[in-house]
């Protein structure tokens, strides 16, 4: 019958579930599904009620006052010792942890050259043999050949440096791939510089194009 | 606006007929104002209600009374916070309901299993496994204890988002703006849910109605 969504919507919401308003009592003369909710949602609803109702226990009161005055006296600062906030400190701290190692064995760095490139022996991840070239000898400054443009075999020359060169074992060229500035060492050396960015710190980054990317921190 | 209101209604509550006459929001605001009295005043008031919903929620009395407990401690402690926008019933109740619900995740986590629902749904919840007695009963009290705990177990058995919206509406008597109000919801989701809830009761209690 049409209306009955609405009138059992109301049967629904009544106050009390005996006291149904006019329309419905209008309606459910005529309609017997309706009738049937209707009758269904009283003895539901008088069902549900009609259980017990619990009382709080006569010591409420006073176990209350007692946890009362326990608030009141603990220290501000209580919740430090709680399991939850010591589980979040431990979880907290495990996850500090993890980042920790992660950053250090080199989980998070994403120096992975391209798939089907091959790697050049300085950009890998350093070794104390390869920290040794980076390191200046304090032995006095050595001499410096200034290699041109003109001198420097084709860009996909990727080799280690000739035996016969005079560059000093203390230096990589950029041919290699990195470029080392120290200070008062390098005076005019020629040296190509495909990308420099500049930062609070003076920082030369060296990308050789397709090459593998290496960055140098210096001052100069 | 209304706490400064109700800060000048902090009329002095120490007689004990004072008191009782206070509306809730004047004790509140005497609360506020370190006075004991207006607080064992609300106690009185609200620890039957609310006892009997947080055990209707939980289906545990030793509980149940001491989340009872914890909503007044809760209640004192931030007495100073409370903005009397609502009745005083809808921020009591709320609390209430927040900390049930909050036991009741506790428990799911915890996987406790009720020797009257052992089984769960899809959704985790507990499906009522209750085969019938054929034996006669004998006393009109025990078919009404009986009677009692089906009642129990099929409020207990429902969704909890079901849950609380019934025992609201049909244990304790809230009108459908205070519950919403108080479970923060629209009052159109309020009734959908409480029809939902009693569509599942009527399943569960065929053999009682």
């Amino acid at each position: 019958m049409n209306g009955c969504k609405y009138i059992r919507e109301l049967i629904d919401e009544a106050e009390k579930p005996d006291l149904l308003p006019f329309d419905v009592s209008e309606h459910i003369v005529q309609c017997t599904e309706c009738e049937r909710f209707a009758n269904e949602r009283i003895a539901l609803r008088q069902l549900v009620t009609a259980g017990t109702r619990v009382s709080a226990p006569i010591n409420f009161d006073a176990v209350l006052k007692a946890r009362l005055s326990e608030v009141k006296n603990r220290s501000p600062f209580w919740w430090l010792g709680s399991p939850a906030f010591l589980r979040l400190g431990a979880a907290t701290a495990g996850a500090v942890a993890m980042l920790v190692v992660a950053q250090y064995t080199g989980w998070l760095s994403n120096n992975t050259p391209p798939a089907g490139e091959p790697i050049a022996e300085h950009a890998m991840a350093p070794t104390p043999d390869s920290l040794k070239l980076l390191i200046p000898e304090p032995a006095p400054p050595p001499p410096i050949i200034v290699r041109s443009p003109s001198h420097r075999k084709p860009s996909n020359a990727r080799h280690a440096i000739p035996a016969d060169s005079a560059m000093p074992a203390g230096y990589v060229s950029a041919e290699d791939g990195g470029v080392v500035l120290l200070r008062g060492r390098n005076g005019d050396v020629d040296v190509q510089m495909p990308t420099v960015s500049v930062g609070a710190q003076p920082l030369l980054y060296v990308s050789a194009g397709q090459r593998t990317a290496r960055s140098v921190g210096t001052s100069f | 606006m209304s706490a400064v209101t109700h800060q000048a209604q902090a009329i002095e509550l120490g007689g004990s007929r004072a008191v009782e006459t206070a509306s809730d929001h004047e004790l509140l605001a005497a609360i506020r104002d370190g006075d004991e009295v207006a607080f064992q005043e609300i106690v009185r008031r609200y620890r039957n209600p609310i006892t009997n919903f947080v055990y209707r929620m939980l289906d545990d009395y030793d509980r149940s009374v001491e989340l009872a407990q914890e909503t007044f401690i809760r209640v004192y402690t931030s007495a100073s916070r409370y903005q009397a926008n609502y009745s005083f019933s809808t921020y009591i109740y709320r609390i209430a309901t927040n900390l049930a619900i909050s036991e009741l995740r506790r428990r799911k986590r915890r996987k406790t299993v009720s020797l009257f629902s052992p089984f769960t749904n899809d959704e985790g919840d507990a499906i009522e496994i209750d085969p019938p007695d054929l034996n006669l009963l004998q006393d009109e009290t025990l078919i009404q204890n009986e009677r009692r705990r089906a009642v129990a177990r099929a409020i207990t058995s429902l969704p909890q988002k079901y849950r609380a919206a019934i025992v609201l509406r049909d244990v304790e008597g809230l009108s459908y703006d205070q519950i919403a109000q108080t479970l923060r919801l629209s009052e159109g989701t309020v009734k959908s849910r409480i029809n939902r809830a009693r569509n599942l009761l009527k399943e569960k209690l065929t053999a009682y109605i």
